[in-house]
């Protein structure tokens, strides 16, 4: 629960899992496959060609209750963006709609009760999610490829990303509440527990998101942005 | 109910051992589970309750120099901030009478939950004596779930624009709904309309 150290490149990338199967969403959004035996951290990096720093930084930033201090400055801003448009995809490709499924497995459809309705709740917040995060590779991601390839950029209102992010986790948790509460009750209830279980995996995953994006991406833009200026 | 809303508490804390006490006596807490925002420097406290609501901060008194409560409560956002002195060393009272409360860090994990609990639930009572509709607002839901806008609404019940809009706020905050979907919902099964008057 609280975290008593940090990983390291000498430490064995099999202790990140022992210790916190969440981090294995951390290693397939690096492109880091499964299968890596007994090596440790920065050969599974190497290998892998994932810039270990950055890896290191995220997996030690979403490790644990406790943060401790991160260090933005061996960040690399095009291995953070590489991951973070693949938890957009991760979660707008496969998460989302396979949550969407088990609720339609959980939930019998009817045209006599609110059960149409539930799904389409769950249909608009899906859609609410897709247009913040296209919005966000549209402007701010644009802006760090900029970044990336050394181009000057304009300063834009990057605090309405965190507010955004606030109102999708409200969202989130608005729609859980409404299915516990109003749900129809001949729905099945492992089926319909299946799904909630996910939709509350889904809202620390997304949390845990949004926190890579406000804590390490925008400040990682900013010390980019005074070195070029 | 309280569980809908999502309570935001900072602690300022430098050391490991208590923050992670602290975390864990508010992970404890029934009905409640607020986000918890840890914070190491007075210039992050200030930053923080400047750009969020924050409900409560607990802090350490002599946490990188003396703070001041009431400086605090200035620049807050949310301008009934709850202010907590957690007590390690002996402090004196004037010190300890800025805070709106104080424990000490030898109090047992009950006193510290009902100290914590008793400022919070004040707002508990708050909000489950709102949760009740009124006659007049279930009738607004009615007219918001069969696709009324504000202003026919307003017409059929001759009421201004403004006063269906504050209805309707105030709904949503009652519900903790703010989608027309989920408070069609919620209108159903409460049988404030029928679903066959609903157009989809």
């Amino acid at each position: 629960m609280v975290k008593i150290r940090e990983y390291r490149a000498e430490d064995k990338m099999i202790s990140l899992i022992s210790n916190d199967y969440k981090l294995l969403q951390v290693l397939s959004r690096f492109g880091i496959p499964l299968g890596f035996s007994d090596k440790t951290i920065r050969e599974v990096c190497e290998d892998e060609g994932v810039d270990c720093n950055t890896f290191l930084t995220v997996v030690n930033f979403l490790n644990g209750d406790i943060q401790t201090d991160i260090s933005i400055n061996s960040l690399s801003l095009e291995s953070l963006l590489h991951y973070l448009k693949q938890s957009h995809i991760y979660f707008l490709d496969f998460y989302l709609p396979s949550i969407r499924r088990k609720l339609l497995d959980g939930i019998t459809l009817k045209d006599s009760d609110v059960s149409f309705l539930i799904i389409k709740l769950f249909d608009e917040y899906v859609d609410s999610v897709r247009e913040h995060m296209e919005e966000e590779e549209r402007h701010l991601f644009k802006q760090v490829e900029g970044l990336i390839e050394n181009q000057t950029t304009t300063n834009t209102d990057f605090p309405v990303y965190s507010r955004h992010h606030e109102e999708v986790g409200s969202k989130l948790r608005e729609l859980k509440n409404i299915i516990i509460k109003y749900c129809p009750p001949d729905s099945s209830a492992n089926l319909l527990n299946a799904a909630l279980y996910d939709i509350y995996r889904c809202e620390e995953e997304l949390d845990g998101h949004c926190k890579v994006e406000d804590d390490l991406l925008l400040p990682a833009m900013f010390k980019q942005m005074e070195k070029q200026s | 109910m309280a569980s809908l809303k999502a309570y935001k508490i900072v602690i300022a804390e430098t050391a490991p051992v208590i923050l992670a006490g602290l975390v864990t006596c508010l992970k404890n807490l029934k009905d409640f589970h607020p986000s918890v925002i840890e914070v190491d420097s007075p210039e992050s406290l200030f930053e923080t309750v400047t750009a969020d609501m924050i409900d409560l901060i607990i802090v350490n008194p002599i946490f990188g120099g003396l703070l001041h409560p009431a400086e605090i409560r200035k620049t807050s956002l949310n301008p009934d901030i709850k202010i907590f002195a957690i007590e390690i060393s002996k402090l004196n009272r004037a010190t300890l009478s800025l805070y709106d409360n104080h424990f000490h860090v030898t109090d047992d994990l009950n006193e510290i939950s009902s100290k914590i609990m008793s400022a919070i639930h004040l707002e508990n009572e708050d909000l489950e004596e709102k949760e009740n509709l009124s006659s007049r607002e279930k009738e607004i839901i009615s007219y918001v779930v069969k696709g009324f806008t504000n202003h026919e609404i307003a017409d059929k019940l001759f009421l201004s624009v403004h006063t269906v809009m504050t209805h309707r706020r105030n709904i949503a905050r009652k519900l903790q709904i703010h989608s027309a979907t989920g408070l069609t919902i919620y209108a159903i099964v409460n049988k404030i309309v029928d679903l066959s008057e609903i157009k989809l």
